[in-house]
């Protein structure tokens, strides 16, 4: 029972993702409703007459009440949340009490960001976001919502299985010599060959690293690249991802397996997976697995999650072409988010995938049109102060150092084109208005011609870098035999690591390593939230081999923990709180958050900031808490220091004493981030 | 106990008081009032608080949240049980087609508005009995009056764990002689001899002394006796009864709370015995004895028991028909003056010299000038004058057994409503027994006062100044002379001196601040202590109120979660809890610097051993 819902102002649905149960939910209501003889009316139309009255109740709050609903609950613990971000209305439901209204909010928020990374600036203007994520053509629309439908449903994939989107943080593979090799290799052989090939077509790498499934193997950027922003990498990590899903299930042992296994000790924890082969292969494996029944620790959600996804599938794109993706550049002149670049997705092995950053020739337009966006969002916030005194003063001079760039800008976009033209005619107002003797100046009637700017530009915007080429145009991207060179070269680097990538990725580090040292520690987590990586146990629960949790119920049940862990915890440093154990049936839990300088240097713990509960989720991904909030906040008294900023969780057996715990994390929180950066092993 | 001793503290759910300090909006809406499209949606407001709220506001609040209440529950089949917004929090019921909403500030933990939410309406069901008869037996108006007289108790003066824990204020026991409790306990026992009592509780000065009921049916009760008390205090249609010691109401409880109530440990062993319902001869004998002699005599009192509890048992909500409609004093007989022959016989005490007196002279303002010789005096004499509460009664009716005279007296249009009432009263008084005698199988396990038939059962109140003896009676006791003559001078002895020896005992005094503060909530008995409250650092924002509050609801939500230690920059608060108790402890000074890494000499991490040390002396055992 789970729904998301985009939807507009006046209740029309801009994007909805629902699952079976609440597909099925859906047109029981709707049936009851329905005359008898008369079909189903189509799915997409009951749910905007079902959702309609909470839609437009929400408006008639934010205009009468100036207050919005943030979450509704049901006696039988159905959970709604809703969030506003401009004109668009999101509505996240769960019906079967396995997301919490944190969850389902943070989904709103990821949601969110995917938009972002796909449309980028035209998210800033309700009325054109509207078109996009809505085509009028409903080949066009089915094609886009599915994709949108399968991100979410990666997203949620990964989020419920994978430690790292538990805690929005990379995981790196933890091999520092094959690590090193594959960072000289990207930066020495591959990138210098692509960025001086004649055949890139004016486009340049500023990045390329290398998944193996979701864990970074090795991360190169180029010298005049700005760093990649955690929250775009894990994003890109969800896109690759869903372009190349890892079918973790089908190293799930069938049930004769587990018979056959489950008494000899089955000691193959450093065996080679196999890898599938190929499609053909791994679809009939799914077949023959659906067709036998159900045993008991093969979790059915994981299981139907996987099936919608099969359903969702689209036909997979030409492989060559780049996705555009909208990240953000740290320049010199301050943050650029959403600037365009494409990104080449190139499959290595199933499992292992090399990704290309790359800026585009036009990436300058973008800059622009940010800054205009930029000095119009200001005027008009100026204006909306007061009409008098600094304020419009202020946002007049923004104008003012606009202006001939404007006017230069549009001249060189040419007038032939019609978005071009509009825009002309719309400054050209503008500046009649604003500017002319006599005319009505800077006051409040120039609101609606900032607005009316605002989404010409983003029109712009979407015309230059949203807009497919025609087919008469050579396609602008890194040719087809470039990014097959750069794959084999790719391949030919790994050939040899292949295996042992595929299996250290499923174990990167394990527990049994810190049994000795640790006695009575079960699991824990260890985040450097300065570099958004994040480092812990394996604590897979669908492989085939027995971990140190054991099988079956008994790790489930600790991973069900440890995810529980995590929501407390972010849950407690909302309200300020950055230490917290909790002892909890027979086990011990404890968090820890601390603030080191540079050199290793432990900075005195400081106020954390209290967050009201509706605010954005704690995390890396949808919005960087740490980097945004956290260390912003921490960092007015520490000022012209780098602060760092770590998080430890551990599990421990409930009867180990307290003192001991402590002394583990202690030696934890030391070791594990020595001034190399490297975990120690 | 070492709460804050305010000399106007009232009997109620305190938890109330703070949160309605909070509470923004509360409201009724029926949505059966407005079906067609034209209707405007005033008409489904049946109550709205706070009252001076615009009218347009009204139907916008009402309107928007009733209408997005109907559309979510329709889509997952199930009501909705809270709602959220940006800057405040609602709690919702909705039933039929009521919808109640209890909107908070944010910061309220959702756990204690939806309690909040779901008390005010017990306790209207409790004095009223269902809602919808209520609202087709009453004009609006009146019931408004009685929500905001809910509301009105909760007033702000607690401190501000009252808004996290529902708890019970009792007199402090550490400063109180055992022995007196023991008193209380036994005046209690002694009046359920009677087999026509339930169960009862003692309260003094809006504390609870000794109570025999839940911890939830007992702070009900209390709302009842703090209203009678601010009714006197303000001399509004009281002045001619400003000395009437025994008073009753009819009150409606749950057939769980009664199943409860009969339930009582002494009943069990002979619960197959069914013996003769009226052993008069035997009860005389019972209760004639008073309980000073009990007390005396141990021995006397063991053996009390066995002889008492048949004919207790042999009273059940079953009982039949006939045994209703013979003994009940259904309010529409008392509604009627002409029709009340079981209820007015010949008043058995004079009760000139009390209405000789000044109508200002309250009990509650001779108590609390603690020197109330001569109520005492009156309060013997006027034994059996009886004062029926109709403000707070729904189908109840005065029946005032001092004569007209008094009568003229009251307000005429209490009068007139009454009466109205009455005869329609009767009628859902029969049509809930008819319900009584084929309960369905399941509603014996919920507490919703919605859900199961409401039992109409008397709340009888006998006050000796500040104390107050509240027994739950079956109807017919108040039709039963003998009984109630039995109960009465049993225990007025009893209860005088045990006022005597309350009144001497000085509120104990707030130890100095300790090196620590704490707060310990014993959910079994709904108690609290703390040596927080009344000091300037109980206010909301202070970090050990903050901690506490939001542990709290992690324990609620976490059944497995034993002990937290949680610390923020400017504290570190340590929380345990068991099934019988939660207990929260902060430890002052000591060096709050620190970088947050982990570190087992942290002092944060030694609270645990601390709290068991200190609260020892406090009566709260932590290992």
């Amino acid at each position: 029972m789970k729904c998301l819902l985009i939807a507009s102002e006046s209740a029309e649905v801009l994007f909805h993702w629902t699952d079976p149960e609440f597909q099925q939910n859906i047109q029981r209501q709707y049936g009851e409703s329905q005359e008898e003889g008369q079909g189903l009316p189509a799915f997409e139309d009951s749910m905007s007459t079902l959702f309609a009255p909470i839609i437009i109740s929400c408006s008639t709050m934010v205009d009468r009440l100036s207050d919005n609903y943030t979450s509704f609950t049901t006696e039988n613990n159905h959970i709604y949340v809703l969030h506003q971000f401009d004109e668009c209305l999101y509505i996240a439901v769960n019906g079967d009490g396995e997301e919490g209204e944190d969850i389902l909010r943070r989904k709103i928020y990821v949601m969110k960001k995917m938009v972002e990374v796909m449309f980028g600036m035209v998210t800033l203007s309700s009325q054109l976001l509207r078109r996009e994520l809505r085509p009028q053509d409903t080949e066009q629309r089915g094609r886009l919502w599915k994709h949108l439908q399968s991100l979410l449903e990666t997203y949620s994939h990964l989020r419920e299985n994978d430690q790292s989107f538990l805690v929005e943080a990379v995981e790196r593979l933890i091999h520092p010599t094959l690590c090193e090799q594959c960072i000289e290799f990207l930066e020495r052989r591959l990138v210098q060959q692509l960025n001086s090939s004649a055949e890139r077509a004016g486009e340049e790498v500023l990045h390329a690293f290398i998944l193996v499934h979701t864990k970074l193997l090795a991360f190169y950027s180029s010298r005049n690249a700005s760093t990649l922003a955690t929250s775009d990498l894990l994003a890109i990590i969800i896109m690759a991802q869903n372009m190349y899903p890892s079918n973790e299930d089908l190293d799930d042992p069938s049930p004769e397996d587990v018979e056959s296994t489950s008494g000899s000790g089955h000691e193959s924890f450093y065996t080679p997976e196999p890898s599938p082969t190929d499609r053909d292969s791994s679809s009939s494996d799914k077949a023959e697995r659906e067709s036998l029944p159900m045993f008991e620790f093969m979790d059915p959600d994981v299981q139907m999650a996987e099936d919608s996804l099969q359903a969702l599938e689209v036909p997979p794109p030409d492989p060559s072409t780049p996705r555009r993706v909208f990240l953000e550049i740290s320049g010199k002149d301050g943050l650029y988010p959403m600037m365009p670049h494409s990104m080449y997705c190139l499959p290595l092995w199933p499992g292992i995938t090399l990704v290309l950053l790359t800026k585009i020739p036009t990436n300058a337009v973008a800059m622009s049109v940010y800054k205009f966006l930029e000095a119009f969002a200001k005027l008009e916030k100026c204006l909306h102060e007061g009409p008098e005194g600094s304020a419009a003063t202020r946002g007049q001079l923004a104008i003012n150092d606009i202006r001939s760039k404007l006017d230069k800008f549009i001249k060189a976009l040419g007038p032939s084109e019609l978005q071009s033209a509009q825009l002309l005619n719309v400054w050209t107002e503008f500046k009649n208005r604003a500017y002319a003797r006599g005319g009505p100046g800077f006051n409040k009637d120039l609101i609606p011609w900032c607005k009316n700017m605002k989404t010409q530009l983003c029109g712009i915007y979407r015309q230059c870098f949203l807009i497919d080429p025609g087919p008469g145009d050579i396609p602008q991207r890194l040719s087809q035999g470039l990014q097959e060179r750069a794959q084999t070269m790719a391949q030919e680097k790994l050939m040899d690591w292949r295996d042992f990538l595929l299996v250290k990725s499923k174990r990167n580090i394990t527990m049994v390593s810190y049994l000795e040292d640790f006695p009575g520690l079960i699991h824990f987590i260890c985040v450097d939230r300065s570099t958004g990586q994040m480092i812990a146990p394996s604590l897979s629960i669908t492989e085939r081999t027995t971990s140190e949790l054991g099988k079956g119920p008994v790790a489930r049940f600790i991973k069900n923990k440890v995810w529980n862990l995590v929501s407390t915890t972010r849950r407690f440093l909302r309200k300020g709180y950055s230490t917290v154990t909790l002892r909890d049936g027979d086990f011990y839990f404890c968090y820890f958050l601390w603030f080191e300088n540079e050199t290793g240097y432990k900075l005195e713990a400081g106020d954390t900031p209290i967050l009201p509960d509706d605010s954005a989720p704690i995390g890396m991904l949808a919005w960087d808490y740490y980097s945004r909030k956290l260390l912003r906040y921490y960092s007015k008294n520490h000022q012209g220091e780098v602060v760092r900023c770590y998080e430890l969780l551990t599990v421990h057996l409930g009867v180990i004493p307290t003192e001991i715990i402590l002394q583990h994390c202690r030696q934890l929180a030391s070791k594990l981030w020595e001034p190399s950066r490297n975990p120690l092993l | 106990m070492t709460e804050e001793h305010s000399p106007l503290s009232l009997g109620f759910p305190s938890v109330m008081a703070e949160l309605i300090r909070r509470c923004t909006y509360f409201f009724l809406y029926d949505g059966s009032k407005v079906k067609g499209e034209g209707d405007p949606t005033r008409e489904g407001i049946c109550y709205f608080y706070p009252e001076e709220t615009p009218v347009d506001k009204q139907e916008l609040l009402c309107g928007q949240l009733a209408g997005v209440g109907r559309c979510v529950s329709e889509l997952s089949s199930s009501p909705v049980r809270f709602l959220r917004l940006r800057r405040s929090k609602y709690a919702i019921r909705m039933k039929d087609d009521f919808f109640w909403a209890l909107g908070c500030s944010v910061e309220v933990p959702t756990t204690s508005v939806c309690e909040l939410l779901d008390q005010l309406i017990n306790l209207f069901c409790f004095y009223n009995g269902s809602v919808r008869q209520s609202y087709q037996l009453n004009s609006q108006e009146t019931l408004a009056a009685r929500w905001g007289q809910y509301l009105s108790h909760l007033q702000p003066g607690s401190s501000e764990f009252h808004r996290i824990f529902s708890c019970l204020r009792t007199i402090d026991s550490t400063n109180v002689d055992p022995l007196l409790l023991l008193k209380a306990a036994l005046i209690l026992q002694a009046c359920q001899r009677c087999p026509l009592v339930l169960a009862g509780c003692i309260l003094f000065r809006g504390r609870v002394v000794s109570t025999q009921m839940t911890p939830k049916l007992t702070m009900k009760v209390m709302v009842h006796e703090s209203e009678t008390y601010s009714k006197r205090r303000n001399g509004s249609g009281a002045s001619g009864r400003s000395g009437a010691a025994v008073s009753s109401t009819t009150v409606f409880l749950t057939l769980s709370e009664l199943q409860y109530l009969q339930s009582a440990p002494v009943d069990k062993d002979l619960s197959s015995h069914s013996t003769p319902r009226r052993d008069a001869p035997q009860k005389k004998t019972r209760l004639s004895r008073t309980l000073s002699e009990m007390a005396s005599s141990e021995s006397d009192s063991s053996d009390l028991g066995p002889s008492q509890s048949p004919q207790k048992v042999s009273f059940s909500p079953c009982l039949s028909e006939s045994d209703y409609s013979v003994s009940s004093p259904a309010p529409s007989q008392s509604a009627d003056p002409l029709n009340l022959p079981s209820l007015s016989p010949e008043p058995p005490f004079s009760n000139e010299q009390h209405s000789l007196e000044t109508p200002d002279q309250s009990y509650y303002q001779s108590f609390y000038s603690s020197e109330g010789g001569d109520s005492q005096v009156h309060s013997k004499g006027d034994g059996s004058v009886f004062e029926e509460n109709s403000l707070l009664n729904g189908c109840g009716k005065e029946f005032d057994l001092r004569g007209a005279e008094s009568g003229l007296e009251e307000s005429h249009d209490n009068e007139e409503v009454v009466g109205d009432r009455g005869v329609d009263g009767c009628g859902s008084a029969q049509g809930q027994k008819a319900e009584v005698q084929d309960p369905p199988p399941s509603s014996g396990a919920s507490d919703d006062p919605e859900e199961s038939p409401l039992i109409p059962m008397m709340l009888y109140l006998h006050r000796v100044k500040g104390l107050v003896l509240a027994l739950l009676v079956d109807p017919p006791f108040l039709s039963d002379t003998a009984s109630m003559e039995e109960v009465y001078h049993s225990s007025l002895a009893s209860l005088n001196g045990l006022e005597a020896h309350l009144r001497t005992i000085s509120p104990g005094a707030l130890g100095a601040p300790g090196p620590y503060i704490f707060t310990h909530f014993d959910c079994i008995q709904s108690t609290l202590t703390t040596n927080l409250s009344g000091r300037p650092g109980g206010a909301p924002e202070h970090p050990f109120v903050r901690a506490t509050s939001l542990l709290h609801s992690h324990f609620c939500n976490t059944k497995t979660l034993q002990e937290a230690i949680i610390r923020s920059a400017g504290a570190a608060v340590y929380g345990t809890r068991s099934v019988a108790q939660e207990t929260y402890f902060q430890q002052h000074g000591g060096s709050l610097r620190n970088s947050g890494i982990p570190n087992h000499q942290d002092s944060a991490f030694s609270l645990p051993s601390k709290a068991r040390h200190r609260l020892l002396k406090h009566g709260v055992n932590l290992l």
